[in-house]
């Protein structure tokens, strides 16, 4: 059947070379329908426009791609799928069923489409799918009776990369701080800024739990202390401890972007190498059950990371901004960087999670202080001075 | 019921979309990163927002989450537990159905699993209202269109 031949065909494309290039090449292939209702005739587009696109944008493509690592790169195919409104829910849930990443479905409130019958559903499949097996098992799965008219184009990376930067402008977190993006001015030259290029890590400022771990670092920083920043994510909370007047900032993670990230973004806001040091270390956590005991096991561990990097209970000042189950899996470790006495930070959780993390932490910590923003909330107390435990 | 309030103050759509992320596991990368990506949501938002709610599922469990995109760059999303299906493939130990279903068995379930299955799909927020035996019910249904056999104990 010419169905299957056309498939194979453009299989045999070379995908994996051009991405390798990082040309935006769009390839488009058309089914025609098995039945002919109110759909025009089949359209089949060369892709010609894709050579004037990729000249237009290749340059921003290609200062992006410096940034973003490989992961955000790989590639994926979007298919754009034509289907009835009345099918459209379980469509959708078919296909995500049957090898779909994502659908998505626009809301039109143009009249054209009120009067039609169909609707469009973008759909993101891994690069390695078959997408047109996929289609048609989904399409059996709920009993449609011709198989949807679809096209299917290679995904374009700086697209939804470029997008999603978009979304960044200055945050004014209290009064005389702000989080500028590099590419706009601060609004406040005078206050103090902290200029980011956000990249794939966590930490634009826009975040609750960020804003959180900047107001209580503001408090906390009167000069010259050492400050540790548990999953750095874009840097931003080490940033911020020098130019509050910390001596030295130390920033780790177990996200190799987002030491990247950082390194840019403290070059950024023109601090040294000895002003703010960043490591990658392993990532400790199990993916065992909250009640198992792992601290012997963390114990091992630790005694390597000491020689690597620092020495524990060095430091005045310790902010984890991460996940609840690693906080609690951790919390050993975090606290045992502290020196007694200082003040340690714990957020990226959700006022429900409060309990876990105050349970937890309270063997190691009094003076306990919560702050919430938005349903996240924020735990610091300073760390005991008797040590009971090792 | 949305009251007249919510429905004054109701933020145009932009789009709906559906997707299957594993817990904890929100990365901007593909498939997360295009999807939202193109209407100019927060992505690093989004992933916190979805690893700090699915902290208490086993990690890489697949949720589906649906998200409402808002024409106003903002967004709502929930969550839901994995697929029925999926439970039941873990439960039974397989990777896929049966291939022909109703002739052909893949392989069984007890009613303990069922139970503990329909127990977690009622704290999701469509499931909360229908008595547990329902839940069950449709469970059952569903594993016999995959070609899994309930039983009432493993001989």
């Amino acid at each position: 059947m010419s169905f299957f031949s056309l498939g194979h065909f453009f299989k045999r494309l070379p995908y994996k070379q051009l991405t390798r290039h990082q040309n935006l090449f769009t390839l488009i292939k058309q089914k025609p329908r098995t039945q002919s209702t109110t759909l025009s005739s089949v359209l089949i587009k060369v892709s010609a426009c894709s050579s004037s696109s990729s000249s237009s944008s290749s340059s921003p493509c290609t200062s992006l791609s410096s940034i973003y690592p490989p992961l955000a790169e790989s590639p994926y195919l979007s298919v754009r799928i034509c289907c009835q409104k009345l099918a459209l829910d379980m469509f959708s849930e078919a296909l995500l069923c049957f090898g779909a990443s994502s659908t998505s479905v626009d809301e039109h409130d143009n009249d054209a489409d009120e009067n039609s019958d169909e609707i469009y559903i973008d759909s993101i499949f891994p690069e390695c799918e078959d997408v047109d097996e996929c289609i048609l098992n989904a399409a059996n799965s709920i009993g449609l009776k011709e198989i949807p008219c679809y096209e299917v184009k290679m995904g374009e990376q700086c697209n939804w990369i470029k997008k999603a930067q978009e979304s960044f402008h200055p945050v004014e977190v209290t009064k005389g701080l702000w989080i500028v993006p590099e590419w706009s001015t601060p609004p406040d030259v005078q206050a103090t800024n902290i200029i980011l290029n956000p990249g794939l890590a966590f930490g634009t400022g826009e975040h609750a739990t960020t804003k959180l771990c900047l107001l209580l670092l503001q408090s906390l920083i009167k000069g010259g202390e050492l400050f540790l920043d548990y999953g750095t994510g874009s840097g931003i909370l080490g940033i911020a401890a020098i130019k509050f007047g910390a001596a030295m900032s130390v920033g780790v993670d177990i996200d190799p972007q987002a030491i990247k990230s950082a390194h840019q973004n403290a070059a950024l806001n023109n601090i040294g190498p000895k002003k703010m040091k960043l490591h990658l270390v392993p990532d400790r956590t199990f993916p065992a059950s909250m009640n198992e005991r792992v601290d012997g096991i963390v114990e091992d561990l630790s005694s390597h990371e000491i020689r690597g990097i620092s020495e524990t209970e060095k430091y005045d000042v310790v902010i984890a901004n991460i996940l609840l189950n690693p906080l609690l899996q951790l919390a050993d470790h975090i606290v045992s960087y502290a020196k007694p006495g200082a003040v340690v930070g714990i957020s990226g959780i959700l006022s429900e999670q409060l309990p876990h993390i105050i349970n937890r932490y309270s063997e190691f910590l009094e003076d306990i202080l919560l702050s919430e923003m938005d349903d996240w909330t924020c735990v610091s107390g300073t760390k005991k001075r008797a040590k009971e435990d090792h | 019921m949305a009251t007249l309030k919510e429905i004054l103050t109701r933020r145009p759509v932009a789009a709906t979309i559906r997707l299957t992320v594993p817990a904890g596991g929100a990365r901007p990368a593909p498939p997360v990163g295009p999807a939202l990506g193109q209407y100019r949501l927060n992505l690093m938002a989004f992933c916190k927002d979805f690893n700090a709610r699915t902290q208490k599922y086993k990690p890489e469990t697949p949720m589906s989450v649906t998200i409402t995109a808002f024409k106003d760059n903002t967004f709502e999303f929930t969550v839901k537990s994995p697929s029925v299906t999926w439970y039941l493939k873990k439960a039974a130990g397989i990777e896929s159905g049966s291939s022909r279903p109703g002739h052909v068995t893949a392989s069984t379930v007890t009613l303990k699993h069922i139970y503990e299955i329909a127990k977690v799909k009622q704290s999701d927020p469509y499931c909360q209202y229908m008595p547990l035996e329902s839940i069950c019910k449709s469970i059952i249904g569903t594993a016999a269109t995959m070609g899994i056999k309930v039983v009432k104990e493993l001989e």
